[in-house]
């Protein structure tokens, strides 16, 4: 018959989505492919530099002892800049430096290709260069597998699990998205800067394998978003998020914004003398819940960033994570699916679940409002002057005058800028709310 | 039998890395051809590799794209060239046509090939930048010339035949193909253990350190002199043309310079 499967499963993209799944899939017995666009899994794929490979634990027992990494973030910064102001919250631990870890930098094209490695040590038919180009349907509409750009190129399955990464045509083409608005994405852009270790380790404070993670706000020359530094081993990597409306209303080229956060007095020095080594930019799916398609149709599921699980949520920029989760949750519901003989909507129901239940929905929902909440005007453009103002006036010494009461400051500052204290009370409120 | 040659590199620049290992541009056309030249004559294609386990991918990427039939000859990375080039004829002995590429990823001295010729007492035809199949037993293959000259020879069986990278592009393998070539066979051969005549490399020969005067004039004088640029025939002539006739000629020249074909 004309629908009759070649494999169980495929699996397209071969990023943290497609590896779990197409690892959970393998293990389970089922015949799988994966397919993969770039010349080996990770090769097409950027991002920060920072992974917490917590879920992990599930599917690699004792991931860190050969996981491709670069160094474990054991100090989190945040940073609030204006033009000429910088003020910092710095955490450090040592727990983050030893099992079992808990973020950790390291490159895609290690990372994902290590990952996708244990897919196909698990049985996982690994296929490189080949793109998915579009979706086949059987008589009765179910998804009944891909085509793709190779000569002859239509493979048939049972399920095809789409981790084909943000702007995913394969969701698209099967309808899971309702609408997509260019809002729901930032852009993000990053350098990667080479510098030597010691170097390296000197200016952030770090030795060994320790690393340094920072996230900033006020970065960005007005468009909102936000910006991040990561420690590699011997290089550094910076970047910033930009909201796309405002990017493009604003005239300004990405890179020029990130020279400019570069040549900022408290980021300078940190990177003075480093040769640059990378470009690249990639789409976020930002939007959390308020953009996220339907998770499954008759034969088809959609994990990780394809179906915008990315939790791109202010100072915290977790995609990997979630789509590693995703992945495996969306492989776990399709081997049960493929045992129960029904791979409908229904059959697939098992995936929506696992999502709910866990922390990819939880933390989705808890924190819907977050990315709106944080590239709001005011958290941009003039909470940052505020408090920036209010840290200097608290340590200025102004003798012969006296020391001004916090309160005072707090008014004053929140003049100057211009924030009416209804709005303040209000954002306030929404904060504690979101992240409270 | 028709039969390619290629060399698998192991990671460059970062040796063992499998995902910067594979084969020159140079190998993949190589394979192109035995498979346009087998498919021409209703001939096998025979892929040889000499080398370590891992580099069965390019063998496998070679039978996804059409070959019949591949073999590994378990050698060291760092086999001689003429080790190789003896340990590969063993394979391709009977082949009517040997294709090899004229460079690898790494040493890329392009040696093989000619070893391998002298080995099967067959023809050579190295380098070569065009290739036309013709009838298939005989051959027209293109070479380089200095002063931008082409030399085209006819080549007749038994022959081996190194080509350039540009000269075929390997086809673009089926997605059935990949999928079964991911299992299928792969003979490996163990050559005969290959003991090095180590007392002939041990004492490298070290010629007296001599003084050379500094360099005179300028850089480009001294390219020109090295390479014969400037006993090629001088072409300058000014012409005074509107822009589509100039165009013309300026092709016109080109073809007669053997620039283009
Ligand atoms: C600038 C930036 C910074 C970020 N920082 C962080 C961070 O610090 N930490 C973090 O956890 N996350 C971060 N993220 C988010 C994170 O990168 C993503 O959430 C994550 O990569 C999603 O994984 P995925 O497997 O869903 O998709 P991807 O990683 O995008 O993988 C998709 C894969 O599918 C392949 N593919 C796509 N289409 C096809 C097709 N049609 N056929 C075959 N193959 C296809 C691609 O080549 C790719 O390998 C950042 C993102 C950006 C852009």
């Amino acid at each position: 018959m004309d629908d009759e499967p070649d494999v169980d499963v495929i699996v397209v993209g071969g990023g943290p989505a497609g590896a779990c799944a197409a690892l959970v899939a393998a293990r389970a017995g089922l015949s799988t492919v994966l397919l993969e666009r770039g010349p080996f899994p990770g090769s097409k794929n950027m991002y920060g530099g920072v992974v917490y490979p917590r879920i992990l634990d599930r599917l690699i027992p004792n991931w860190w002892e050969t996981a491709p990494i670069q160094r474990w973030v054991t100090r989190r910064s945040t940073m609030v800049l204006t033009d000429t102001q910088a003020l910092t919250v710095d955490y450090r631990t040592e727990a983050w430096g030893k099992p079992p870890y808990n973020g950790a930098t390291a490159y895609r094209p290690d990372f994902d290709h290590w990952l996708a490695g244990h897919a196909e040590a698990a049985g996982a038919q690994l296929v490189c260069d080949t793109t998915a180009v579009g979706l086949l349907r059987g008589a009765s509409g179910r998804i009944v597998g891909v085509r793709t750009d190779r000569p002859g190129g239509d493979l048939r399955a049972r399920v095809v699990i789409a981790c084909d990464g943000v702007n995913s045509f394969l969701a698209k083409e099967a309808g899971l998205f309702e609408h997509t608005d260019a809002k729901h994405y930032t852009l993000g852009v990053k350098e990667t800067l080479a510098l030597p270790k010691e170097v390296i380790d000197e200016r952030f404070g770090v030795r060994g394998r320790e690393g340094v993670d920072i996230e900033m706000i006020g970065c960005t020359s007005g468009v909102n978003g936000g910006g991040f530094l990561y420690t590699n081993l011997d290089s550094v990597a910076v970047g910033v998020v930009l909201k796309l409306p405002k990017l493009a209303a604003q005239q300004l080229r990405p890179e020029e914004i990130i020279a400019r956060m570069k040549r900022h007095p408290a980021i300078a020095p940190l990177i003075e003398g480093a040769d640059l080594k990378e470009y690249s930019a990639h789409l976020i799916p930002e939007a959390g819940l308020a953009m996220m398609p339907k998770m499954t149709t008759d034969g088809m599921l959609v994990a990780g960033d394809a179906a915008a699980l990315c939790l791109a949520a202010g100072i915290w920029l977790e995609g990997v994570n979630f789509a590693m989760a995703s992945g495996m949750y969306a492989g776990e519901a399709v081997v049960e699916a493929v045992r129960n003989g029904d791979v409908g909507v229904e059959g697939l129901a098992g995936y929506q679940r696992r999502l709910s239940e866990t922390f990819v929905l939880k933390d989705h929902r808890r924190l819907r409002r977050a990315p709106e909440i944080v590239l709001s005007d005011r958290v941009q453009h003039l909470y940052p002057a505020m408090v920036a103002g209010i840290a200097e006036r608290m340590f200025q010494v102004d003798n012969p005058a006296p020391k001004p009461r916090l309160r005072t400051i707090l008014k004053q500052e929140r003049k100057r800028v211009g924030i009416r204290r209804r709005d303040l009370a209000r954002d306030g409120l929404d904060g504690l709310r979101t992240f409270g | 039998m028709i039969a390619a040659c290629v060399k698998w590199v192991a990671g460059v620049p970062e040796p063992g890395d499998e995902r910067f290992a594979g084969i020159s541009a140079a190998d993949q056309a190589a394979v192109e051809l035995a498979l346009r030249h087998g498919a021409s004559m209703g001939d096998d294609v025979v892929v040889v590799t000499a080398g370590p386990p891992a580099a069965e991918r390019a063998l496998r990427e070679a039978l996804a794209a059409g070959a019949t039939r591949a073999v590994r000859v378990d050698l060291p990375a760092d086999a001689t060239s003429s080790d190789v080039a003896t340990a590969l004829a063993g394979v391709v002995g009977d082949a009517a046509f040997v294709w090899c590429g004229d460079y690898s990823t790494d040493r890329g001295s392009g040696s093989v090939p000619a070893f391998l010729a002298a080995e099967r007492s067959a023809r050579q035809a190295l380098g070569a930048v065009a290739v036309d199949l013709a009838d298939g037993a005989t051959i027209s293959v293109t070479r380089r010339l200095d002063g931008g000259r082409r030399e085209v020879s006819t080549v007749s069986a038994p022959a081996v035949v190194s080509v350039e990278g540009a000269v075929a592009r390997l086809r673009r393998a089926g997605l059935a193909g990949v999928l079964a070539a991911r299992t299928a066979p792969i003979e490996v051969r163990r050559p005969a253990v290959v003991v090095p005549d180590v007392a002939a490399i041990v004492h490298a020969y070290r010629p007296r350190a001599r003084t050379l005067p500094p360099p005179h004039g300028s850089t480009l004088d001294r390219l020109r002199e090295l390479t014969d640029a400037a006993a090629a025939p001088a072409h300058g002539e000014t012409v005074h043309l509107d822009p589509a006739d100039a165009a013309d000629r300026i092709l016109t020249a080109l073809r007669a310079w053997s620039y283009l074909t």
